[in-house]
């Protein structure tokens, strides 16, 4: 029985692959609102994307369960092998149709499709082709090989999981939060002044800008500091005139309702342009 | 008048010096009234009509003081820019920062000669709805969902609002994982950004 642990573990793991990715699509929340953003729906139209997005589910729950039920073998594996080729090219198709859309292939998570993708699905056309020779029932053959087979298992399913970019919420963020922990990447951003964003933020709540925000006609032009105060100044039109909008707003403390205004003519002003 | 000058008259009108305080009630004639009277007419553009103010596209030339963008449906169009026109690339700055190539969103009043006077320029801005999935030193790379964005953070001109509370520098608080908008300029033919706001939520 030597050996014959390798396919066998094969169609554990595929069974393992389809069972999940089957079940989101046919039970899964938000399903429906995947298979009508997948490319899926320039195959088949938007109409009918999510009944096909179904009936893939189905057919991969149906694979899964065929994989495991060791009377199928073989026809279950060549079968599977030929739907991951399928899959493989579908991914082709979604990458060069409509390179924008998402996957959809296991979860409601929206991920670009991309090299994993692939590699993933190359990873199940393998899986499928080897668990072809199987020649065993796969739980006699773990019965005889439990370390090995569970090991592979292990390691190929950690390959899978890496090879998932849905799943990287649960592996890949946890490491890079306890990095950032560790030494945070941005904490020499931090410099002492008042962010210009922080002053039109006060801006924007102060009764001044309220009182005058009908005259102006620009964004900001210009910030300076003067002393304890920010200066932000916005181009403004007053009786058909070019005028300058000057706010003072307090630049440490919030306190909106201090913040004043002048309406002054444009020192520099052209004739504006006619029209 | 050079830039401080200019700056100095202003600060000298607001803050005031003998005049005393110039606040929002001392300005008796900006009653709501007459701000609404000097509006111009809703002109009720539906949903299927452009706005002949505004102009989207990108920098194709520039000559002198006008900009010549050609949109995005082929449409050509000649923007006049003036020292009264507002102009963003990254932070407000000024006319002398456009470049050929730039994004370029503009507002102001269509001229009888079908040119635009601009009263707002934005160059390269964008607005992206994305996860954090990871922070590099004075970089995030971004997952819009649909396409991976490398986000530069740029000292002194970046900043962060954690959960709508005003803008700080300080971007220790960004996490791995959580929901980020970015309001920041593109860097033209690439999938990069400088960011200029940050909106997130607190650790």
């Amino acid at each position: 029985m030597t050996g014959t642990w390798v396919p066998a573990t094969q169609l554990v793991l595929v069974a393992g692959a389809f069972a999940p990715a089957g079940w989101f699509k046919l039970f899964g929340r938000g399903s429906a609102v995947v298979a009508r953003r997948s490319a899926l729906g320039r195959l088949t139209g938007k109409d009918r994307a999510v009944r096909a997005f179904r009936l893939v589910g189905a057919v991969e729950l149906v694979l899964a369960a065929a994989l495991l039920v060791p009377p199928l073998a073989p026809a279950a594996p060549i079968a599977a092998a030929a739907w991951s080729l399928a899959m493989l090219g579908y991914l082709g198709y979604a990458k060069w149709s409509a390179p924008e859309s998402s996957c959809g292939c296991m979860s409601a998570k929206e991920t670009p499709i991309g090299v994993r993708s692939f590699a993933r699905a190359a990873l199940l056309v393998a899986a499928s082709a080897l668990g072809v020779l199987s020649t065993a029932p796969w739980p006699v053959v773990l019965s005889g090989n439990p370390v090995p087979m569970l090991g592979s298992l292990v390691l190929e399913a950690a390959l899978f999981v890496v090879l998932s970019a849905e799943l990287d919420a649960y592996w890949v963020f946890p490491l890079r939060r306890f990095r950032a922990r560790l030494r945070h990447p941005l904490r020499d951003a931090a410099t002492g002044d008042v962010p210009v964003q922080a002053s039109l933020h006060q801006l924007h709540r102060s009764p001044a800008y309220r009182s005058v925000h009908d005259l102006m006609r620009s964004t900001l032009l210009d910030s300076w500091d003067e002393g304890e105060w920010r200066m932000l100044t916005f181009s403004a039109r007053q009786d058909g005139r070019r005028a300058i909008a000057v706010f003072a707003v307090p630049l440490r403390e919030y306190e909106p309702e201090r913040v004043r205004v002048a309406l002054v003519d444009d020192p520099e002003s052209e004739p504006a342009p006619a029209g | 008048m050079s830039t401080v000058d200019r700056r100095r008259f202003l600060s000298k009108a607001v803050l005031g010096t003998a005049a005393g305080v110039v606040g929002a009630t001392a300005l008796g004639s900006v009653s709501p009234e007459v701000a609404l009277a000097e509006q111009q007419a809703n002109v009720g553009l539906g949903a299927d009509l452009y706005d002949p103010n505004f102009v989207e596209g990108r920098i194709t030339a520039i000559k002198g003081t006008v900009l010549w963008v050609t949109s995005s449906d082929r449409s050509f169009h000649r923007i006049h820019v003036t020292t009264a026109t507002s102009v963003w690339k990254l932070r407000h700055t000024t006319f002398a920062d456009a470049a050929v190539g730039d994004g370029l969103y503009a507002r102001g009043v269509r001229l009888d000669d079908g040119t635009l006077a601009a009263d707002s320029v934005w160059l390269n801005i964008v607005n992206l709805r994305t996860t954090i999935v990871g922070m590099a030193p004075n970089m995030l790379h971004l997952d819009s969902g649909t396409e991976r964005v490398v986000a530069h953070v740029v000292p002194g001109t970046s900043a962060a609002v954690y959960n709508g509370t005003p803008a700080v520098r300080d971007m220790s608080g960004v996490r791995v994982g959580r929901h980020a908008q970015v309001i920041g300029a593109w860097r033209p033919d690439t999938n990069e950004v400088d960011v200029s706001t940050l909106y997130t939520s607190a650790a």
